[in-house]
């Protein structure tokens, strides 16, 4: 019932509270939050972003880790857009962050923000995800090299996945099609409404394979499943019910792919806040509460702090538009 | 001939704005990757289906309005303010104005405020009762929803 | 007997003091839910996340399943004394509902409202026990192909939903069709008539739209008729009780209904707004009195809440037999599902055993709670339309403006309400029906995306929509349904000159 008790923050405090932000940033080297933190999840309740908002919210809270709390809020529109225009307009504030993942480097790519994550002051990366390659348990596809072969022979072979083109799992996709030879932009990708609805379809036999986030699999593969997993974008295998599935590195296509997930804040948010949040975070990734969540959730901890994060973004950014631009959907 | 009927004036706004939103339809970017079908044929085929229907409705026979001899014709003679037309724009106005309220005033007080004035505007003369329910169904949904559902609501000028 | 004997595990289960309470405060606060605007099951739920986190599966999803089905139970009484759906799988009610209330007859509305959700939701739970491992199979061999071909009959009611001319009706199921694919189009991801700005990037919410073309159109329409509270106090809520031969009348839709929502959920996509605009038209061309539906039929009140609240039930379906959400609502099960350390899916019988059959089972009780709960309290709640006009028009704003408010945090979404109030009260006057435009709205993206997904994994062949039995098979249906009556009206028409002469 905790977040029951969770004080909601007062939209008429916030100009308040940026001054008293800046004020002690300007102090004192020890920065500590004035009032609660906005966590704004660009997405409505339910999602993945949201889930990472409140699972982190709430873990900081029971854990006491932090004097205030942090209040989620769901700022749901345009695949993010409309929270991002909303965050930066509020530069420097210390108390106002988001969560962020892939769609932060590819909306702004197809033209469709105008904000894109050099606004923004990245906080820390927190953790990750992994596409991954199924298909129907009777396939006659045995491993990704089968259904790589099948896809150079007959391009029309569809491909389902639960976003839009050019958005994350079309990425995945293109971008291994790409390693294995195939042109990225010859793959017949197939947009379901969600990642659900691709497996679904493939159960039904409607589609070939679909490409989708090793964590929402998991719980559809193992004994007696209608589906079967081919490879992972992992460097590594992973643990728990996918350690039986390899890894395209190790099936000879050179290829990776992160669903990674993050904290972003503020445009031009004072170092010392930064630094405060870093560090809380990294407290909360060792606790038993977060470990208990995300191994239920299939999240895998990737901590980066501020510096490496924002550095990982740039080149998250050259990888994607390369690919992007393969397909011939970049628009920037 | 001379005069159109309520039939013709309908189609031919409504074949005005199909025009124009077929206009909008032919400049939907084709997607760079091939589709059997892409976004733009929706859009022109609802368009071209908007077009040939105004025709139709060009040429069907009006039927009487529905509810036009019911307007209030008592308020009609009455003063300006109070026309039935009047009522509807004023409380379209004051939706507006709530809009954009909202969020500086605080839910509680934008809602308290639409509420009571409107009611009164309408011709409830019994103010007391108007502010106390008022107050207490705003303040009542208020509470649920921040309190119990953990949705934000804003808070404005009021400290909660 | 194997059912049977699951069924007593189940209640052993759900007839654990906790869980009868979970049950209990499950459909209660669905019930408030439903009826409060602004707040639907999919929020709710998912904000209700962190207290489940720390219960026992079976508890958890007892409790989650009952705000579901509470929420679609209580939505129908906004719609009914209102006309503002509290949760878009009632918009339909409020097509007789509203009607009927405004006749005096609210008591009634809400009663029939009450059985019929309560025969809905107890006959597809007994179809959930029965058949939900073969259903699987049903909501899996529904691809894009097929998804276009039940679209496409569901949007044929546009016909019968237009009463008096069919050219408005059409237009305004264009009109429908204009505004569902505002946004992102999700098959290309180019933006359509967003007129660059971020707020039209996920389209238009369609309780907005109900919103403004039902509630507030009406308070306009009230306020043009006169709003001054000069007209008669209206005896308003009626008696509650049926005489037999309206049992009779309406058992035939309800039982009907039940069947056709209960599949209608099991498909994912489809769900409780779908089911019940499906069951409503399907009623409204059955009947031989269709053409007094939308005036206050009790059958058009009956036929919705029975499918809406099917539809809820068979979203389970796919939910604990494949482990995939058919909806936002069953999505958000799931993740809550999976916090608990359940995976649903074909596995889910064997290893939890206990989470499906105590759901099962505590959907008996809730159903049983619901309908207990609710009568009592149709008198106290149908009071409301005792309040003086002036200030209920007022509260109907309100209404909605906190229900468009509270789910978008948007003031450009109450200016869109405004906006379609607006359209709404035109609508009204110059007699465009509003049921063609909401239907519309709802089918018409999913007929778009599953139209252009078909024909993206078939290559560009057309023939993918006949080759497909399924599929085949309802645009066979759409074809007959849009069909025959013409047919019958030709007939009549022949038939009349000649009895006249």
């Amino acid at each position: 019932m905790t977040s029951l008790t969770l004080k909601r923050l007062s939209l008429f405090a916030l100009p308040l509270a940026a001054v008293a932000g800046l004020n002690s940033a300007a102090q004192a080297q020890e920065w500590t939050p004035s009032s609660s933190i906005e966590f704004v999840a660009p997405a409505n309740p339910g999602g993945g972003w949201d889930t990472l908002v409140r699972t982190m919210s709430r873990v900081i809270q029971q854990e006491g880790l932090a004097d205030e709390s942090f209040a989620a809020i769901n700022v749901p529109g345009g695949g993010g857009a409309v929270a991002w225009a909303q965050v930066a307009r509020d530069e420097g504030n210390p108390h106002k962050l988001f969560a962020t993942s892939p769609p932060m480097i590819l909306v702004p790519l197809a033209g469709a923000s105008r904000y894109d994550h050099t606004d923004f002051t990245p906080v820390a990366r927190i953790n990750t995800d992994y596409s991954i390659i199924l298909v129907a348990a009777d396939s006659d596809y045995q491993d990704l090299d089968d259904l790589l072969t099948a896809l150079k022979e007959d391009p029309s072979l569809s491909v389902g996945g639960g976003s839009a083109p050019g958005s994350m799992d079309h990425i995945a996709i293109a971008g291994l099609a790409s390693a294995a030879g195939i042109e990225a932009s010859a793959v017949n990708y197939i947009p379901f409404s969600g990642g659900g609805d691709a497996m679904t379809n493939l159960m039904g036999g409607h589609i070939e394979a679909v490409v989708g986030g090793a964590g929402e699999a998991v719980g559809q593969l193992g004994e007696g499943s209608q589906l079967r997993a081919l490879g992972v974008s992992s460097e590594e295998r992973l643990g728990g019910g996918l350690s039986e599935v390899p890894t395209y590195q190790e099936q000879g296509f050179d290829y990776t792919f992160d669903i990674w997930r993050g904290v972003m804040g503020a445009p031009n948010m004072p170092e010392e806040a930064v630094a405060y949040y870093e560090d809380l975070f990294a407290e909360m990734l060792e606790t038993d509460a977060w470990r208990e969540a995300s191994d239920q959730l299939g999240w895998i901890d990737a901590y980066q702090n501020s510096e490496e994060f924002g550095a990982f973004l740039d080149q998250q950014q050259d990888q994607f538009s390369d690919v992007l631009n393969e397909l011939g959907l970049l628009r920037q | 001939m001379t005069r159109l009927n309520t039939n013709q004036w309908l189609a031919l706004v409504l074949a005005l704005l199909a025009v124009a939103y077929l206009g909008m339809a032919w400049q939907i970017p084709t997607f760079p990757l091939p589709r059997p079908v892409d976004s733009d044929l929706f859009p022109k085929v609802l368009g071209f289906s908007l077009l040939i229907l105004s025709v139709f409705l060009f040429f069907e026979k009006p039927t009487p309005i529905a509810g036009a001899d019911e307007i209030d014709e008592e308020a009609q003679n009455g003063p300006l303010l109070l026309t039935p037309w009047a009522r509807v724009i004023v409380t379209s106005l004051a939706i507006a104005a709530y809009a954009f309220l909202l969020v500086p005033l605080g839910f509680v007080l934008a809602s308290t405020l639409l509420c009571v004035g409107l009611t009164a505007y309408y011709g409830y003369r019994r103010h007391g009762v108007n502010l106390a329910t008022s107050l207490g169904v705003v303040l009542a949904l208020y509470l649920v929803m921040t309190r119990v559902m953990d949705v934000y609501l804003p808070t404005g000028v009021l400290p909660f | 007997m194997d059912a049977f004997n699951n069924l007593m595990y189940g209640f052993g289960i759900a007839l654990e003091p906790i869980n009868i309470a979970y049950v209990f405060g499950g459909v209660f606060a669905g019930t408030i839910i439903g009826m409060l605007p602004g707040l639907g099951p999919i929020s709710a739920l998912a904000l209700m996340i962190p207290i489940t986190f720390a219960m026992e599966p079976s508890s958890g999803l007892i409790l989650m399943a009952g705000v579901y089905y509470g929420a679609i139970f209580g939505g129908s009484t906004s719609s009914i004394l209102l006309n503002a759906p509290g949760v878009a799988g009632t918009v339909a009610t409020s097509f007789d509902g509203y009607p009927m209330a405004k006749k005096g007859l609210a008591g009634k509305a809400l009663a029939i409202a009450a059985y019929s959700s309560f025969v809905g939701g107890t006959v597809s739970v007994i179809f959930l026990m029965l058949i939900a491992p073969l259903l699987s199979k049903v909501a899996v061999s529904f691809g894009p192909s097929e998804y276009f071909a039940l679209m496409v009959l569901g949007l044929t009611a546009v016909v019968s939903l237009s009463d008096k001319s069919l050219v408005k009706g059409l237009i305004a199921a264009v009109v429908g069709v204009i505004i569902s694919i505002v946004g992102i189009d999700m098959q290309t991801g180019t933006e359509r008539f967003t007129f660059d700005s971020v707020q039209l990037l996920d389209g238009i919410d369609f309780l907005v739209v109900a919103l403004g073309i039902f509630a507030l159109a009406e308070v306009f329409y009230m306020l043009l008729r006169g709003g001054g509270g000069k007209e008669a106090p209206r005896n308003a809520i009626g008696s509650l009780k049926l005489t037999r031969s309206e049992v009779k009348e309406i058992a035939g839709p309800v039982g009907r209904s039940s069947v056709l929502g209960f599949f209608t959920g099991v498909l994912p996509g489809a769900g409780a707004t779908i089911g019940s605009f499906l069951g409503y038209s399907m009623e409204k061309r059955i009947a031989k009195d269709g053409d007094t539906f939308g005036q206050g039929n009790i059958k058009g009140v009956a036929a919705p809440e029975a499918a809406n609240n099917a539809a809820c039930t068979g979203s389970f379906v796919p939910l604990l037999t494949l482990g995939v959400p058919g909806s936002g609502t069953t999505a958000v099960l799931l993740g809550a599902l999976l916090v608990m350390g359940v995976n649903p899916g074909p596995m889910m019988l064997e290893q939890r055993p206990d989470v499906f059959w105590g759901v099962v089972a505590s959907m008996y009780i809730g159903n049983i709670f619901l309908l207990v709960l609710n009568l009592p309290l149709i008198p106290l709640i149908a009071k409301i339309l005792d309040l003086p006009r002036p200030l209920l028009l007022s509260l109907i704003l309100i209404f909605c403006m906190i229900g468009v408010y509270g789910m978008s945090f948007s003031i450009f979404d109450l200016l869109l309400l405004l906006g379609f109030g607006l359209v709404g009260l035109g609508m009204r006057l110059f007699g465009f029906p509003a049921a063609p435009l909401i239907l519309a709205l709802i089918l018409g993206n999913i007929m778009e995306e599953s139209l252009r997904r078909a024909l993206q994994i078939s290559g560009g062949d057309w023939m993918t929509f006949i080759d497909k039995p399924i599929s085949l098979g309802l645009l066979v249906i759409a074809l007959l349904s849009l069909t025959l009556p013409l047919f019958k009206k030709r007939l009549k028409k022949k038939v009349a000159p000649d009895v006249a002469n």
